[in-house]
């Protein structure tokens, strides 16, 4: 039965604010708040940001579930990350067109931020750190933590939606892109579905004793791994599909490199 | 050169011969070739051989299942015919066909005069060739495997499967594995860089788009069995613990890695299906396909899909509630791209101006059984339903709808389509009729039963059964209706064979169709083409021959 109690945990941080500051300083420098649609975008996601990391899922995430947790990790990774980048759509600054290029140039950097940031953090020992500091007047682990997820999701993202559309990665080159961080996304969660007991620390000694609905660590870890592997997969074929989509509609046949 | 030690390989003088080895350089013409057309017209015929092979395997196991607590066959013999009657059908019957069409005609379909790597092709094609011979030495060799084709662990660890069969298992389907992943290296690169200049991806013909979605899926598939086969020879072998429970391995590992590699390989024997169907129903409806994007879309759907449902294999092995719900719901997603594929099919017949030849009639079947096969696929995502009906005849119902049902049939419709092309000569349509209503109505009744004895609790891959009420004459059924496969699988070689010898001469273009390797002589020369008709629209070979009519002259695109 769900503890009544659970939906008045709302605590807003200072990691959280200070990541939004930082969020909004960017954004304010790089666009000026010039467009009304990039502005509204941005706001949203950053209203959404403020929720998600000061509403009852991130107490569960902290202090009793590692599923809850991973559930936060997938939003901030697939849902804000690339909605931070359409916000910037068709923003002229010199250091976004010279990422555009850099991602255009060198996509295997972002498919690296996106996938790397993802693994680094679900090494048990870093996992373990950045929990066990989540208590402490200055949050520096699950400032870094939240905070390189967005980041991950905005470069990660940046090749198929960053603000250059002509800079922007072939569709079908996207899906690929997409597809091979699918896989690689459902090998994490494989690993961590069908990991011993006990591999991450936090959660296997009961997080704070916090249990509102009697899961059992097994069945927590397991759900955890599948978050990862099953919904997040599900994302990425998501944007395959609407990446075909905006090929098919596209105005010309595409070739690729035919020699005969 | 010098003449001492280099073999001097014929050159063909004429062109490709036929279907026959009555040539100027005999057999050895055939076992030399890197020609796309002879190879894959090789690759067809070993599938027919394959599957008398596999067919007689069947018809043993069913006579020994006409009747309860039978003796016709004794466990041991029971457990190998069945083993190989799968893995034949599977790995040397319906994976050699669907190459043997991919390799015969996505070079033609795309303007090509042959693969990309002509030599490799044929090295791929010879794999699969003593793959299968290796398998079947297994007889000679001490026993055939008896695991189940999916050999599961710890049957098939030494302890309890002490012949080599096993062992013949892996190395015949490592190598055949192998020439599978290179055949579909090769389709890649033909596709991506061979295609004539005019054809853009959105002109390409759906057979060609499902074998480039379809090889993408091998390259993805297959190393994991291919490493896992690796791994049962090490444990058998070497006395490796991969999947030996007691030594510190898992059993469970197996299963993992067979469907991880098993489930895409559904999808691998039926996205070209799927593909030879989006190519005969618009020429046989005498319309463009429905919803050309979708098709493509559906596919890559699919083909993304099959890596994230495999572990609804492996409901019944006890790995919690937790997984099994997240693998029950993206299980039941499959249904919805595949579905549209089914709406696709219909909408493109709708209003069409249908000519029911042998090879649409199969194409309407298709669309009935795989849809059945479909349904029956969907309810074991139920994990309550699958837990009651995994290992029963339901199962067995269930793919042989899908593997008969879709990709046979879809194999069949290809046969018809395609024969006059690859031969010069045409298949009776009247004894193909024959043929349809006898294989089609021996399938049914073979395998509609099935569902019941299933829900009624018969275990599959148990030797005998006992005199339960209904099971007798359910199972007596069941079996006369393989025979009746078996009648008309008879037909088709009586049929095949006589069209190769006496039959009619076919015209370059007998179906009216769209594709390009219609506008070429039936069948082809040595060089496929001297030059290739414009490609603006899906259907190149139509706009030429009616260019007042032509699709890339229309408003709408794709398929209105």
């Amino acid at each position: 039965m769900v503890n009544t109690s659970l939906i008045l945990h709302w605590h807003l941080d200072v990691s959280t604010l200070l990541l939004a500051a930082i969020f909004i300083a960017f954004f304010y420098s790089v666009t000026r708040f010039k467009r009304q649609r990039n502005n509204k975008l941005f706001a949203g996601v950053i209203i959404l940001l403020l929720l998600l990391l000061s509403s009852p899922l991130h107490y569960l995430a902290m202090h009793a579930y590692f599923s809850a947790h991973m559930i936060i990790h997938v939003i901030l990774l697939l849902i804000c990350g690339p909605l931070l980048t359409l916000s910037l759509a068709g923003t002229d600054h010199p250091l976004l067109n010279r990422l555009s290029r850099f991602f255009n140039k060198n996509i295997w950097c972002a498919w690296i931020t996106g996938v790397g940031i993802m693994w680094i953090w679900h090494i048990p020992a870093l996992f373990d750190m950045a929990m066990a500091n989540h208590g402490s007047f200055a949050p520096v682990f699950p400032l870094l933590q939240s905070g390189s997820l967005l980041l991950a999701g905005v470069v990660f993202s940046w090749p198929l939606l960053g603000p250059e559309e002509k800079l922007h990665t072939h569709a079908l080159s996207g899906i690929v892109y997409l597809f091979t961080a699918c896989v690689s996304c459902s090998l994490l969660g494989l690993l961590i579905t069908f990991a011993p007991q006990g591999t991450y620390h936090y959660y296997h000694m009961g997080g704070s004793g916090y249990n509102p609905w009697n899961i059992s660590h097994i069945e927590d870890s397991e759900a955890a791994g599948l978050i990862m592997w099953v919904p997040c997969c599900f994302v990425y074929l998501s944007g395959c599909l609407w990446l075909l989509y905006r090929w098919f509609i596209s105005g010309s046949g595409v070739k690729l490199n035919n020699v005969r | 050169m010098s003449e001492e030690t280099d073999l001097n390989v014929p050159e063909p003088t004429q062109s490709i011969p036929g279907l026959g080895v009555s040539n100027n350089q005999g057999l050895l013409q055939w076992i030399s070739s890197v020609d796309h057309k002879q190879i894959g017209i090789m690759y067809l015929w070993l599938s027919l051989l394959f599957l008398v092979i596999g067919g007689i395997e069947i018809m043993l196991v069913r006579t020994q299942l006409a009747v309860p607590n039978n003796d016709f066959l004794g466990p041991e013999a029971y457990n190998q015919l069945f083993t190989m009657h799968g893995t034949t059908m599977i790995f040397f019957v319906l994976t050699p066909a669907i190459f043997g069409f991919a390799t015969y005609f996505v070079p033609l379909m795309i303007g090509a005069n042959d693969m990309a790597f002509p030599r490799l092709n044929a090295l791929s094609f010879w794999m699969t060739f003593f793959g299968g011979f290796l398998l079947y030495f297994s007889f000679l060799a001490g026993g055939a495997p008896d695991a189940g084709w999916f050999n599961y662990a710890p049957l098939n660890q030494y302890n309890y499967s002490s012949s080599p069969g096993i062992n013949y298992y892996c190395s015949g389907l490592l190598l055949s594995g192998i020439g599978t992943v290179t055949a579909s290296v090769n389709f890649i690169v033909t596709i991506l860089k061979y295609r004539v200049n005019d054809m853009g991806l959105k002109q390409m013909p759906l057979f060609v788009w499902m074998i480039l979605i379809n090889s993408f899926l091998v390259l993805a598939a297959f190393p994991s069995l291919n490493a896992a086969l690796v791994m049962v020879l090490l444990d058998r072998q070497l006395h490796a613990h991969f999947f030996n429970a007691v030594g510190g391995g898992s059993a469970i590992l197996w299963q993992h890695l067979f469907w991880l590699f098993g489930h895409p390989e559904v999808y691998i024997l039926i996205l070209p299906i799927f593909g030879i169907f989006s190519e005969i129903f618009p020429v046989f409806s005498r319309k463009p396909i429905f919803g050309y994007g979708f098709v493509v879309g559906s596919g890559i759907a699919i083909a993304l899909l099959a890596f994230g449902v495999w572990v609804h294999h492996m409901f019944a092995t006890g790995l919690g509630n937790t997984v099994n719900n997240f693998f029950a719901a993206s299980s039941l997603l499959i249904g919805v791209p595949t579905g549209v594929k089914i709406f696709n099919w219909l909408a493109t017949m709708w209003g069409g101006s249908i000519k029911f030849s042998v090879a649409m009639l199969f194409g309407i079947a298709f669309l009935v059984e795989f849809t059945i096969g479909g349904l029956s696929g969907v309810s074991f995502a139920i994990v309550p339903i699958d837990w009651q009906l995994t290992d029963t005849y339901y199962v067995v119902a269930h793919l042989h709808y899908v593997f008969i049902g879709g990709s046979l049939f879809g194999l069949l419709s290809g046969l018809f389509y395609w024969f006059p092309k690859m031969s010069g000569r045409v298949l009776d349509e009247r004894s193909g009729r024959w043929f349809f209503w006898l294989f089609v109505v021996g399938f049914n009744t073979t395998f509609l039963v099935q569902h019941a004895l299933g829900a009624m609790g018969m275990a599959r891959r148990v030797y005998t059964y006992p005199d339960l009420p209904g099971w007798g004459i359910l199972n007596f059924i069941s079996t006369a209706g393989g025979f009746l496969m078996a009648i008309a699988v008879g037909l088709l070689i009586y049929i095949l064979v006589r069209a190769v010898r006496s039959g009619s001469k076919a015209e370059n273009d007998p179906w009216d169709a769209n594709t390009l390797e219609w506008t070429t002589t039936s069948p082809p020369n040595l060089k496929n083409f001297e030059q290739v008709i414009p490609v603006k629209s899906t259907r190149p070979f139509r706009d030429y021959k009616r260019p007042d009519d032509a699709d890339w002259n229309r408003k709408e695109e794709y398929g209105k």
